[in-house]
């Protein structure tokens, strides 16, 4: 100031300084009253110059005592007036003058505040990120995340009201999460109509427009009247609001959106920030810190979308298969339901019943087949068959077992000893059991104890056998007799005795014929006969059997003829020769005079019966041109004493056993036998027996 | 014709009876009855018969024992026997004749054509 008055522009200047800086400075006396400030300084300490000066300095400033010891620059605690302690910056410049000293002072706490408000909103900022990112990361519920996002936006702004606006797809909304004060309504849940949000704004917000109102009357805001209205039912004064976009492409690709947001955004709904005690003007780092929150709670959306259909495919799908193990189980229990029949049934069968794997194991057997082998469950299951049976039984077995294998079901005969102690006629029979492609997974045997019916037949057979030898004898002395009276050597009869002599001479005949028929089937059936069975020539049956038949079809006036043939059949000869003669017999006796009986053998396929029969086979026939056979009698022929009329047999000397015999032998050679018949124009008999292939070297000669 | 000796051994009364008759009406033969294997064979060593008819089924001897008994016997061992019997299937018959029987004629028979039957079997003229 000294130098100042040397020159008057110099102290123009500095008096211009003096006022104008921004810097306060104070002039204070040795005993630290104030003695001049400049306007800066009135700022500053917030008081008028006239108050200020001739005041004590450690009024303002924590002044020492002895601040003459100060160092001339620093930072100093200030007391601002009726208000907080402050820090200043400081220079000091002691004793200028005389007895005064200068002390500049500026002002810190706006750049302190200014540099800590950023860190604190940088801070924030980080906070509410971390905030939310972590609760969307940590849940995946959407309901958690939106009051996550509302509480701390409420807290960080310090808003009055935060609430998320859901659009739907009708234009409508309604808050679903609010955070607000407890002075103020809640919001939450209202419905609002879609003129409160018209399509219009909509379009806006899905371009991603944020809209920051400080007060909602200002026509700055730009409100239509109704919304005021609305706000003011609200008590809102001030308002952000920013749109919650979710990228949805897998579901609105249809949505077009010029700018904006992109084109498969969709307005989800909005982030709204109300103030109601005030206005308030909304920073942008306000505006940015809600816009970026709204996105984070978009992509929380999208997730929380994609886990909801992920969710809903679970929950399909886990619906689905309860129903599946519901159906499962059911099944289940149907199919122990039907086991367990199924092996009650076994059980209480006196048969053997057990399933043997295509290794030869023991897969399952019924209690039956304990008892008779005395074997506990542990000795059966698993075992080879070797192991249950024995290597000696096994031998007999394994080429039956080997049949069953092949896929071909089969059934024999044994005798063997049981646990009684009692030797057991047993019929076993093995079915294959087959799985696609025709493969043998491993065969069922069932195994029934034939004792009885074995000891019924052995009686049978014994009974037929001694009636018919026994029968022999006195037939034999009856026969002759009859026929020695004939002779007439012994005496002469009436002509009424010579016919009553012929009628019991007949009669003896036939029942000769009988007895011997009725043995031959028993031999036959009971399996005794062993058939001889060598090559044939068909053509050599038929010519013999012709001649056999020759006298009796001259009797009754029937021509025999034989269709040639070049087969050779593999037969017993005696049997087909019996079997050839019986049927023309039949034919002969059945046939008009003067009518024929063709013999026959052919290769041809027969036109029915015989579909498990290949060409192989070839088949005989014997056709008469007889009264023929009724279609319900074509079968029961073939049964013992079934003769078409009941009188056949005593008007043509039958027994009745001819065709069963017939069957039998055929039937004993792989064959088959069957009749086709037409009535009134006569029967065709029919057997089959094996071809046997010759060699061509053989034809030849 | 010649005469032959025939001896039947059967122990059946009629049998015996029937086939006497037979024979004698049909060839005018002999026929010497036996009702045993035992007594067939002391028969059979006596009278050399021309043929023997033999009843298989016989009680205690029966004729596959007495026929053994005939083969064994130097005697009686070359004349020819024929089994009369009621059993008479073709393996049966077979089985017979490995026995050393020349045939077998099976029950019922007619005595009436018996003669004519053993004269075909042993090839005699009637």
């Amino acid at each position: 100031m000294a130098g100042a008055k040397k020159s008057p522009t110099k102290k123009l200047f500095y008096e211009a300084v003096f006022k104008h800086s921004l810097e306060a400075i104070v002039i204070f006396d040795r005993q630290g009253f104030i003695v001049e400030v400049n306007p800066a300084a009135v700022k500053l300490f917030g008081i008028g110059k006239k108050k200020l000066v001739g005041k004590a300095i450690d009024d303002f400033l924590q002044f020492p005592s002895d601040w003459q010891q100060l160092p001339e620059q620093g930072e100093i605690k200030f007391k601002r007036f009726e208000d907080e302690i402050q820090t200043v910056e400081y220079s000091l410049v002691g004793d200028l003058l005389p007895h005064h000293n200068l002390l500049v002072l500026r002002d810190l706490s706006d750049v302190r505040l200014n540099a800590v408000a950023q860190l604190n909103l940088h801070h924030q900022r980080v906070e509410l990120f971390s905030e939310v990112t972590l609760k969307i990361r940590q849940s995946l519920q959407l309901g958690e995340i939106l009051e996550t996002a509302v509480t701390e936006v409420q807290r960080i702004l310090q808003a009055d009201r935060v609430l998320i606006y859901q659009v739907f797809a009708n234009g409508t909304g309604m808050p679903i999460e609010e955070a607000v004060l407890p002075q103020f309504e809640p919001i939450l849940g209202v419905k609002f109509p879609e003129e409160v949000f018209p399509e219009d704004y909509r379009q806006l917000y899905r371009r991603g427009r944020v809209k920051a109102i400080a007060d909602v009357h200002s026509p700055d805001a730009g409100l239509a009247e109704c919304l005021i209205e609305f706000m003011d039912e609200w008590k809102v004064k001030a308002k952000l609001v920013v749109p919650i976009l979710q990228n949805f492409k897998s579901i609105d690709t249809d949505e077009n959106c010029p700018g904006g947001g992109s084109p498969s955004d969709r307005l989800w709904g909005l982030l709204i920030a109300h103030q109601c005690r005030k206005t308030r003007r909304w920073t942008d780092f306000e505006q940015e810190l809600m816009q970026q929150l709204a996105d984070q709670i978009g992509i929380a959306l999208s997730q929380g979308e994609l886990l909801e259909n992920l969710e809903g495919v679970v929950a399909e799908r886990t619906a689905e298969l309860r129903q599946e193990i519901s159906e499962r189980t059911k099944a289940e229990a149907a199919l122990r339901h039907s086991e367990e029949q199924l092996r009650l049934i076994a059980n209480g069968l006196p048969v053997l019943i057990a399933y043997v794997d295509r290794h030869q194991h023991y897969r399952f057997n019924n209690q039956a087949y304990q008892t008779w082998l005395g074997l506990s469950p542990s000795e059966i299951y698993d075992r080879h068959l070797f192991e249950v049976h024995g290597t000696a039984e096994y031998e007999h077995i394994c080429q039956y077992v080997a049949t069953v294998l092949r896929g071909e079901t089969v059934t024999y005969e044994r005798d063997l000893l049981l646990q009684d102690g009692c030797v057991h006629s047993l019929s076993v029979t093995y079915i294959p059991h087959l799985q696609e492609e025709n493969k043998v997974q491993g065969f069922f045997a069932l195994t029934s104890d034939i004792s009885d019916r074995k000891a019924i037949e052995r009686m049978k057979d014994e009974f037929i056998s001694v009636v018919s030898h026994e029968l022999r004898t006195p037939l034999t002395s009856i026969h002759s007799s009859l026929k020695i009276l004939a002779t007439g050597r012994l005496g002469s009869l009436s002509s009424q005795g010579e016919r009553m002599l012929k009628i019991a001479d007949e009669q003896t005949e036939r029942l000769v014929h009988l007895v011997n028929n009725v043995l031959d089937l028993q031999r036959i059936q009971s399996g005794k006969i062993t058939m001889n069975k060598q090559a044939c020539q068909a053509q050599e049956l038929m010519v013999e059997t012709v001649q056999a038949m020759k006298t009796l079809a001259q009797e009754q006036k029937i021509q025999l003829s034989v269709k040639a043939s070049n087969f050779v059949v593999w037969a017993d000869r005696d049997y087909i020769l019996q079997t050839l003669t019986n049927l023309v017999s039949n034919a002969i006796k059945f046939s008009p005079p003067h009518s024929t009986v063709t013999l026959s053998a052919t290769k041809q396929k027969p036109k029915s019966r015989l579909k498990q029969q290949s060409s192989s086979y070839i088949t005989f026939a014997v056709r008469d041109r007889g009264q023929g056979i009724p279609q319900a009698e074509l079968e029961t022929i073939f049964e013992r004493f079934q003769q078409v009329d009941s009188s056949d047999s005593r008007k043509k000397g039958g027994t009745g056993l001819g065709l069963a015999i017939c069957r039998q032998i055929v039937e004993g050679h792989g064959g088959r036998i069957w009749t086709e018949s037409c009535l009134e124009r006569g029967s065709t008999f029919y057997f089959t027996l094996p071809e046997l292939i010759q060699l061509k070297s053989d034809r030849h000669d | 014709m010649t005469n032959k000796n025939i001896l039947l051994i059967d122990d059946e009364e009629t049998i015996q009876e029937v086939v006497q008759v037979g024979i004698a009406i049909e060839a005018g033969w002999q026929v010497a009855i036996a009702s045993s294997g035992r007594e067939g064979i002391n028969l059979a060593k006596d009278r050399q018969p021309d043929v023997i008819l033999l009843d298989v089924m016989m009680p205690n001897m029966d004729g596959i024992d007495t026929l053994s008994q005939l083969k064994s016997n130097e005697k009686t061992n070359t004349i020819p026997v024929i089994f009369l019997t009621a059993k008479a299937q073709a393996e049966e018959k077979k089985q017979f004749q490995n026995l050393g029987v020349v045939d077998v004629i099976t029950k019922p028979f007619n005595s009436m054509t018996l003669a004519s039957q053993i004269a075909k079997i042993l090839g005699w003229e009637l």
